[in-house]
């Protein structure tokens, strides 16, 4: 009988906690086409004269997702991490006058109700320093780290 | 955990599009008989002009004359090996362009990224970056003074930008035009950032045609 209750008061904490932790990692943001672009590690490749390499692997990458947020309430992409590269940021390709400019971005904020498409020169999540060449057919897991939403996982298959 | 969709293939419409575009140039040539071409759907240069001619260094160590391409397409982007996001995207769709080209017109089309970068940007880094896009690409450095030269003759900016919030030494603002040069030596195309892969493929298909 005491393992019976016991089992029970397991089932209960389980259903207890179970959908709650689905709510957090759902939530109101729905993120699909994740992709990344196919790029070269060129680790031991080449050296530069100039400037600071990052870490590790000297080639970078491109992520992009499609945040749709069902919510109300704004939330934001603060930050992003990954096992495939030394570090992650955020950033946006402007194009003033044929002229592309990439630059850091703090966050990509999605109003409620809203969406928010990266795309080649344009919003993208960029991987610094490579530790493996992402080739067509591999897929990258990326860490997205929300202001609300908290943590959701992506696998962004390469092409 | 989130699985993203297939990326679509080349939407049937624009196929479509392309194969009435293709019928009614056929139509036109056949009524007005050895017209040119033209019937460029991207930015084509009207009159074409002299393409400058520039000899920089290939990233197998070979020096690269543009006056030494005739015959062949040569298709021109400049660009750096740091970048993420625009670069890559202009060489992967200039990959899809070959790829959709019919194997003699492909061979017969150069694709040389010139570097605005030469401090980051050695020949062993422009090989491993062009290579993974296509075999056939042709990575090209030189001097800053060379590159200074070929960049003000197209009329491509180049910045270097220091960003703050970036583990990026410096990031470098640049033109992303595709400037495509004709087997004599003639500049055609300029293509800028986010023309289709089908109108890349049309247009420069039709400069490998003739």
């Amino acid at each position: 009988m005491r393992s019976i209750a016991r089992v029970l008061l397991i089932f209960a904490l389980v259903a207890a906690t179970a959908p709650a932790a689905l709510a957090q990692q759902a939530g109101p943001l729905q993120l699909e086409n994740a992709w990344a672009r196919r790029a070269p590690a060129m680790a031991g490749g080449g050296h530069g004269t100039g400037g600071a390499m990052a870490p590790g692997g000297m080639g970078n990458g491109a992520v992009y997702v499609t945040i749709t947020n069902r919510g109300t309430e704004a939330d934001a992409l603060v930050s992003a991490t990954t096992d495939a590269a030394t570090s992650v940021e955020l950033h946006e390709t402007v194009q003033e006058g044929g002229v592309m400019k990439m630059r850091p971005r703090p966050k990509f904020e999605v109003a409620g109700g809203g969406r928010l498409e990266m795309k080649p020169g344009s919003y993208h999540i960029m991987l610094l320093g490579l530790k493996r060449d992402l080739k067509p057919g591999d897929t990258v897991s990326v860490v997205l780290t929300f202001e609300k939403a908290g943590r959701m996982t992506v696998e962004a298959p390469v092409r | 955990m989130v699985h993203a969709r297939a990326y679509g293939l080349p939407r049937r419409r624009e196929v479509r599009r392309l194969g009435a575009t293709v019928v009614t140039l056929l139509l036109i040539a056949g009524a007005v008989g050895a017209a040119p071409p033209g019937g460029f759907r991207g930015g084509a240069l009207d009159p074409p002009r002299p393409a400058p001619d520039f000899t920089l260094k290939a990233h197998d160590g070979t020096a690269f004359s543009l006056s030494e391409q005739r015959g062949h397409v040569v298709a021109l982007v400049f660009g750096y090996t740091f970048c993420p996001d625009v670069c890559p995207t202009t060489l992967a769709e200039l990959a899809q362009v070959r790829s959709r080209l019919e194997p003699t017109a492909a061979a017969r089309l150069r694709v040389a990224f010139v570097t605005v970068d030469p401090e980051r940007d050695d020949a062993a880094r422009l090989r491993a970056y062009t290579q993974a896009f296509d075999r056939a690409f042709v990575g090209l450095t030189g001097t800053p003074g060379e590159l200074v030269a070929v960049q003000k003759a197209y009329g491509v900016i180049v910045k270097k930008h220091v960003a703050k919030g970036t583990s990026a030494a410096y990031l470098v603002d640049h033109s992303a035009f595709v400037y495509v040069i004709d087997g004599e030596g003639r500049l055609r195309l300029m293509l800028p950032f986010g023309t289709s892969i089908d109108t890349m493929t049309h247009d420069i298909g039709l400069l490998l045609g003739r």
